[in-house]
């Protein structure tokens, strides 16, 4: 319950800055820009489409993570907002939990309503069967960024601003390669094998939650697929969000 | 005698203690519980597309791990630049180097896009006459793609309409493969009936004029598959062959 009003104001906190507008018209930009790319494209307009308004929901959602989430706990510190929190019985992993969910809800939300105008774009030109597959890809679009942001907040509970995004965009890029670290390390000695299947286990397993392959095909995706991806996601960011209560617990403000 | 001051006794200190084993056992069981999901969904999940080899021999294909995951939004970008590319040579020098490589980065990017293995190959073929790397282009894609109904019937097409002289026996060979893949047009049986046996294969052409007549639900299909194959038996049981085999024209490209 605590964890839950920590996160309506997060979500308020993020649409007050005009984060979440900024985002949609963004998005709806971007769209607007396929479409008028699409005459380009010699017949595959709608694909056009279909991937680059699947792509801006994760590479917009990536940027509000780096700017804002890696700023959550640590712009309350600057401002000394946290102690009048903090002094209050409000357990800090639930103040760390709501932080998360606050901004996971944001993205979430952004990730549908971007989801709902691709949907209604691709509808528009005749093509109302993409709706499973687009809503698939904004599903694991969504599990995505939830993972991202976790990582996030765990650096933002740790470290600068600064420090926080580049840490967090580095976790992101090596995220996106761990498929390909595994691949590399089943080639590799039996030492250096450990080494990096480790590396490729700390590191989020991004590539699981990217069906944006078969989204612009209009194909939908298996239900192991989801619940694959559903249950690592939640796996992942409780791992990163406990790791964070446990820095944050025995973290002094003096 | 040296005395050791035991610090007093703090809840508050005792709880933190407690939170922060409680949050460290939670992320270890959590970790676990991750690792283990991640290496079965390596496990269990198809593969995006094989590219280890790419870490180290750089190609174009070197360029979907630089893609971060977006491969498909990188591969309509490419898409573009390649049709402008076209466009370019088409209108002024008929010269097209770098097509083929262009539409290999391309088809590596993207499998699933099928579009640019097709336009690439028939303008490789046609406008830059070089058949060899047309042919290969449609094969890798094949490759790449080997259900798909679509890509057989094109490169069945592209052997059908080989500028200097069409090759109808591999035309017939992947017109067959289309028809009983997904994807491929309706005609694809019509075609590899009709290749055959203009190929001289009379015998194939009899089987698969009687698929076209026993499946298809066309009328009209079915009536040209009954008067083709009356048309073989007859060839073969007179040993004229020219009664069914049709001399076809050589293909040739125009360009304006």
């Amino acid at each position: 319950m605590i964890a839950l009003l920590v996160a309506q104001n997060t979500f308020r906190e993020v649409v007050r800055d005009r984060v979440l507008m900024g985002l949609v018209i963004g998005g709806l930009v971007l769209l607007a820009v396929t479409r008028i790319a699409s005459p380009l494209a010699m017949g595959e307009g709608l694909r056009l489409t279909v991937d680059l308004g699947l792509s801006s929901i994760s590479w917009l959602g990536l940027l509000v993570v780096l700017t804002v989430g890696t700023a959550l706990v640590s712009k309350e510190i600057d401002r000394r907002t946290i102690f009048n929190l903090l002094s209050r019985p409000l357990p800090r992993p639930f103040y760390l939990l709501g932080k998360w969910l606050g901004l996971t809800l944001a993205l979430a939300t952004v990730a549908a309503i971007l989801g709902a105008a691709l949907w209604l774009v691709v509808t528009l030109l005749g093509h109302a069967n993409y709706a499973g597959s687009i809503a698939e890809a904004v599903l694991l679009a969504t599990l995505e960024l939830a993972v991202i942001n976790s990582l996030a907040v765990m650096f933002s509970a740790l470290s600068t601003p600064l420090l926080s995004a580049l840490y967090t965009l580095g976790f992101f890029l090596g995220g996106q390669w761990c498929g390909d670290l595994r691949r590399f390390a089943s080639h590799c000695p039996a030492e250096l094998k450990i080494m990096l299947e480790s590396a490729a286990n700390v590191l989020p397993n991004l590539p699981l939650f990217n069906m944006r392959t078969l989204a612009s095909a209009g194909e939908l995706t298996s239900w192991t697929h989801l619940g694959l991806a559903g249950a690592y996601a939640a796996l992942y960011c409780a791992c990163v969000l406990s790791l964070a209560a446990a820095a944050f617990e025995s973290r002094d403000f003096k | 005698m040296i005395a050791r001051v035991v610090p007093p006794a703090s809840p508050v200190r005792d709880a933190i203690r407690r939170r922060m084993v409680l949050a460290w056992a939670a992320a270890l069981v959590f970790g676990a519980g991750a690792c283990g999901l991640a290496a079965h969904a390596a496990a269990t999940l198809p593969a995006p597309a094989p590219f280890e080899e790419l870490a180290y021999y750089p190609s174009g294909q070197a360029l979907q791990p630089a893609t971060l995951g977006h491969a498909e939004s990188a591969a309509d970008l490419a898409w573009l630049r390649a049709v402008q590319y076209y466009g370019e040579h088409r209108q002024t020098d008929l010269r097209f180097t770098q097509m083929r490589h262009v539409f290999e980065i391309l088809g590596a990017l993207s499998p699933s896009f099928e579009s640019p293995s097709i336009f690439g190959a028939f303008g490789l073929a046609q406008e830059g006459r070089d058949f060899a790397a047309a042919e290969q282009l449609l094969l890798n894609a094949l490759e790449r793609r080997p259900r798909s109904g679509r890509l057989a019937f094109e490169l069945g097409f592209l052997y059908f309409v080989r500028p200097g002289g069409r090759d109808l026996r591999k035309a017939a060979e992947y017109f067959e493969l289309a028809s009983r893949l997904p994807g491929s047009p309706a005609s694809a049986a019509r075609f590899a009936a009709a290749s055959s046996q203009n190929a001289g294969d009379l015998r194939m052409a009899y089987q698969l004029w009687s698929q076209v007549r026993a499946e298809s639900p066309n009328r009209y299909l079915r009536e040209i598959a009954e008067r083709e194959i009356e048309k073989i038996a007859q060839a073969i049981a007179t040993g004229r062959e020219e009664i069914a085999v049709r001399r076809m024209g050589t293909p040739a490209v125009i360009l304006h």
